[in-house]
C-alpha cells in the first residue's frame, strides 16, 4: 500500500524545515485538521452511507444491517463489524490481492475506536435471545489517498452509523422475518471521533497529509466519545513518544475531536 | 514542412496516403489512425500525434530528475516518473574499478535522493540505462521539486527557452527542467522560491491557452510589485 512510497528527500528536508518555524507545508496551524466534507447517504441502496473527504483524502462507507446468529459467548448482543479496504485506482502504489498489514490495521483502528466508544448499542439489536440477532456491517473502501486515512474512514464510518435505517426483525415460527414497512435509527449513543496525530521531528502535526505521513517518524490515533473520554489508542511508527508528548496528544485529541463532531452532527442533522 | 495540424483521439483517421507512422499512430491499410488525443502533424513523409497527456516515455540524451527509489549490490533503481524504472549502474558512479564487496551504493546515493540524470540508452525492451556522469548531472542538493505532466515540458522551455529564461530572471531561481516532467526550482530568496513555483504550475494548467508568455509576465510582474 502507499507505505512504499518514496518521498524525496527535498521535501522531507522542506517539510522539517518549516516546522522548525512552526509552519506546515500546505499553510495550516500545526493542531488543525484539513477541510472535511460529510456527504451522508452517498449510497441510496444502503442501509446507510456516507463519503468523507479529508482534504484529498477521500473515501466512502456503507453500512449493512441484516440478521445473523449471534457469537456463542454473548448471546445476548447484537454484532458490529467494520472493515476497510483501499481501491487500486487510489493510489499509483495499491495493488490488487489480500490486504496488506496496514491495510488490516486500518480497519481494525476504525473497528475498535468505534466498538469501544459503545457508539452502537448492541443489547439493543437482539431478536431472541442466543438465536437471533441483527448484525450491522460497516464497510470502507478508500477511493482517494493523501494521508491519514484512519481519521477519514472513522469519520465516514461514524456518519454512516449515525443516519443508517434499520428494518424490523421478529421471529415467526422459529424463522426470523422482516416486518414490513417499520424502519427505525440504529441505536447509537454516542459520536466517537478519532484524532490522528504525527510526530515528525520534534513536533506533533495533527492530521497528516500524504508528504507528511511518509515523512512521519511515530503516530498516534486517539479516539474520544461525545463526553470527552478517550476510549481508543492506537501507536504506530518507529519512534516513540515522551509521557509530555502523550498528555499533549490526549489534550489535543479531545480539543479537536469537539470541532469535527460538531461537523458530524450537522451532517446528521441535516438528514433529519 | 508541418501542415494540417488537428486535434484527434484514439480512433482518428488522420490521413491515408503513403506517410510513415511515426509515433502514437498506426498504420491500418492505407488509413493512418491516431492512438492518442493529442495534435496530428504531418511531415513531407511522415506523420505522428504529439500527446496531450500521458507518462513519459524515455528517449535516448533525455535530462531527466529522478528518484532513487532502491539499490541492489550492482545498481541503483530510479523512479523517473515513466512507466520504467530507470537503471543506474554502479560503475557510472564509482568508476571502472568497481568493486560489489568493497563500495557500498548508499555511501553515494541512498533511497528519496534527487538527481539530474540522462538517458544513455533506451530501446523499449529493457529498462532505460542512465547516467549521472556528466557535467550539470548528479545528486541535486537543495531547492524543491515540482511535477508536472511530461507534455507540457516543452510548452514550459518555450521558444528557444524563452519561457524558462523569463521565469528564472523575474524570479533569480535557477529552475532544472527534467523531460520527464520532473521540474527542480532552488532560489536563495523564499519569496522567489513561491513565484517560480506559481509560474511553473501556471504553465502546466494553462498549456493550451495563447499568449501564456505574456500571462505569466504579468503575473510575475505583478508579484513583484506587491
Amino acid at each position: 500500500m502507499a507505505s512504499k512510497t518514496v518521498l524525496d528527500e527535498l521535501k522531507r528536508t522542506q517539510i522539517l524545515e518549516l516546522l522548525e518555524q512552526g509552519k506546515r507545508i500546505d499553510g495550516r496551524a500545526l493542531d488543525e485538521p484539513r477541510e472535511i466534507v460529510i456527504e451522508v447517504n452517498a449510497i441510496p441502496k444502503a442501509n446507510g452511507s456516507a463519503k468523507v473527504r479529508l482534504g484529498d483524502t477521500e473515501v466512502l462507507c456503507g453500512v449493512k444491517i441484516q440478521p445473523d446468529k449471534p457469537f456463542p459467548d454473548v448471546g445476548d448482543k447484537g454484532i458490529f463489524m467494520c472493515t476497510a479496504e483501499l481501491l487500486p485506482l487510489s493510489h499509483p502504489t495499491v495493488e490488487t490481492g489480500p490486504p496488506q498489514a496496514p491495510v488490516i490495521e486500518l480497519a481494525r483502528v476504525v473497528d475498535r475506536g468505534i466498538r469501544e466508544s459503545h457508539m452502537v448499542d448492541v443489547s439493543q439489536l437482539v431478536i431472541e435471545k442466543d438465536k437471533s440477532v441483527v448484525g450491522v456491517f460497516a464497510d470502507i473502501v478508500v477511493i482517494d489517498y493523501d494521508g491519514n486515512l484512519f481519521d477519514a474512514c472513522s469519520y465516514a464510518a461514524t456518519a454512516a452509523l449515525l443516519t443508517s435505517k434499520s428494518p424490523k426483525w421478529t421471529m415467526v415460527d422459529d424463522k426470523v422475518t422482516i416486518v414490513d414497512g417499520e424502519e427505525s435509527k440504529l441505536p447509537t449513543t454516542t459520536i466517537p471521533v478519532s484524532v490522528t496525530m504525527g510526530k515528525i521531528g520534534n513536533h506533533i502535526v495533527v492530521d497528516p497529509n500524504g508528504d507528511e505521513w511518509d515523512s512521519m517518524d511515530a503516530r498516534v490515533t486517539i479516539t474520544t466519545d461525545s463526553d470527552g473520554n478517550i476510549c481508543a489508542l492506537q501507536k504506530g511508527g518507529s519512534d516513540g513518544f515522551t509521557l509530555d508528548e502523550m498528555v499533549q496528544c490526549g489534550e489535543t485529541s479531545i480539543r479537536v475531536g469537539k470541532q469535527i463532531r460538531e461537523k458530524l452532527k450537522a451532517a446528521q442533522e441535516g438528514v433529519q | 514542412m508541418v501542415d494540417k495540424r488537428k486535434y484527434v483521439i484514439p480512433g482518428d483517421v488522420i490521413t491515408t496516403g503513403p506517410f510513415r507512422p511515426e509515433q502514437n499512430v498506426m498504420l491500418v491499410g492505407e488509413k493512418i489512425i491516431a492512438t492518442a488525443v493529442g495534435i496530428s502533424e504531418i511531415y513531407d513523409d511522415s506523420v505522428k500525434v504529439i500527446p496531450l497527456t500521458g507518462k513519459y516515455i524515455p528517449k535516448i540524451d533525455d535530462l531527466v530528475i529522478a528518484k532513487v527509489n532502491s539499490h541492489t549490490s550492482l545498481s541503483w533503481e530510479l523512479d523517473i516518473n515513466s512507466c520504467y524504472v530507470g537503471f543506474l549502474p554502479a560503475q557510472d558512479v564509482f568508476g571502472r574499478d568497481f568493486s560489489a564487496h568493497a563500495d557500498e551504493l548508499a555511501t553515494k546515493l541512498k533511497t528519496g535522493d534527487l538527481v539530474a540524470a540522462r538517458i544513455a540508452n533506451f530501446d523499449r525492451t529493457r529498462d532505460p540505462l542512465v547516467t549521472i556522469s556528466d557535467r550539470d548531472l548528479g545528486k541535486i542538493d537543495s531547492g524543491i521539486l515540482i511535477a508536472i505532466s511530461p507534455s507540457k515540458v516543452p510548452r514550459l522551455i518555450g521558444k528557444r527557452g524563452s519561457m524558462i529564461q523569463m521565469i528564472e530572471q523575474a524570479t533569480n531561481a535557477a529552475v532544472t527542467i527534467g523531460q520527464n516532467g520532473w521540474v527542480v526550482v532552488s532560489c536563495d530568496t523564499p519569496e522567489g522560491l513561491l513565484k517560480a513555483k506559481i509560474a511553473i504550475e501556471m504553465v502546466n494548467e494553462k498549456a493550451h491557452v495563447a499568449n501564456l508568455t505574456d500571462q505569466v509576465k504579468e503575473m510575475l510582474d505583478k508579484k513583484s510589485e506587491s
